[in-house]
């Protein structure tokens, strides 16, 4: 049944460089893990800020900014696991909802776009393929949507809130 | 092969994570997954502790990655963040529970006399993994399955070259040997 000598040792090497199977929701675990806390010298948080994060989509201040002597704003990154999407666009109420305004990039499957905010709090989805409308799952539900479709809320307090 | 095949899209993947561009980083998880997940199934022998181990690292890499003091060999700094959290999951449960995991197809046609061989051959060489000294198994698979070269595995493991050489040769005989003893049961 076996080979002798090296060959053998050969052919086990070449049994042990095959693909191994992994939980295809690896990734994506991964990616919930990093999004949920602060992180020391990457996407800090400041105490005048918050933001929702979690499993599969997340919300995180990627650079603080201030505009003018009163505003302050600071970048979001929003993020989404979408392995199998063709396209996803961020939508909501700091983009009249329109998905031309905040189109997603992709990386592998992890889709992400930056937008400002300022201090106030927000609904927003993901529009999936042009046509699935999702929420953030690792953000709060919006109870409030009159358009009965699911989304999200993030809450950017304002200094000292 | 080696670890520095992709060294230019990893130092930009790095620059735009430090910049704040989380999905970059699921750039890096991507590319770098069915590696480090393969080496680490053998290296721990228990599927769902391997998978425990590679999210570990991964989780691990982003919170240090200020510490990547060369972006374009992120890889192989990864690795080495790897290779120490299987030694600390194999110290503390691979003996326990050392799961010999199929395919699934090739159980279903275990009838066959090729399948059944197969079968055989896969348990016989994860058997002799198992049976090797975790030193030896750790240089013998960066070495032979995931293609180092011996200065790259010194840089992971802090061991001297010869000595790594020492332990690859043993763990070949050992295999030879191991791999004799299926034949004959």
């Amino acid at each position: 049944m076996f080979e002798h000598d090296d060959d053998i040792v050969e052919r086990m090497i070449r049994q042990l460089r095959r693909p191994v199977s992994l939980d295809p929701g690896l990734a994506a675990r991964v990616m919930g893990e990093i999004a949920a806390p602060a992180h020391p010298g990457i996407g800090r948080t400041w105490p005048w800020l918050a933001a929702a994060a979690a499993v599969l989509g997340a919300v995180v201040i990627a650079h603080p900014w201030t505009r003018g002597s009163g505003t302050s704003t600071a970048a979001f990154q929003f993020v989404l696991v979408a392995p199998q999407a063709a396209s996803v666009s961020l939508v909501g109420d700091f983009n009249d909802w329109d998905p031309a305004r905040s189109p997603m990039r992709t990386a592998q499957g992890v889709w992400a776009t930056v937008v400002p905010l300022a201090p106030g709090r927000y609904r927003y989805a993901f529009l999936v393929n042009g046509v699935e409308w999702r929420a953030d799952p690792g953000a709060p539900a919006a109870k409030d949507d009159e358009f009965d479709t699911p989304s999200s809320v993030v809450t950017v307090g304002g200094r000292g809130s | 092969m080696g670890i520095d095949r992709v060294e230019t899209g990893d130092a930009e993947l790095v620059r735009r994570v430090r910049a704040g561009d989380i999905g970059a980083y699921g750039a890096l998880v991507a590319r770098y997954r069915d590696r480090l997940g393969r080496y680490a199934v053998h290296m721990i022998g228990d599927r769902e502790d391997a998978e425990e181990a590679l999210q570990d690292s991964f989780v691990r890499a982003y919170r240090s990655l200020e510490r990547c003091y060369d972006p374009a060999r992120f890889g192989a700094w990864l690795y080495g963040i790897l290779v120490n959290r299987c030694r600390t999951t194999g110290a503390r449960a691979a003996r326990r529970r050392r799961l010999f995991v199929h395919d699934a197809e090739a159980l279903n046609d275990a009838s066959h006399p090729d399948a059944m061989e197969r079968l055989e051959w896969t348990d016989a060489v994860e058997r002799a993994l198992a049976r090797l000294a975790p030193e030896y198994r750790e240089v013998f698979l960066l070495k032979h399955v995931e293609e180092l070269e011996y200065e790259q595995i010194a840089q992971l493991t802090g061991d001297g070259i010869s000595a790594l050489k020492m332990r690859v040769k043993r763990a070949r005989e050992q295999l030879q040997k191991f791999l004799r003893e299926a034949e004959h049961v």
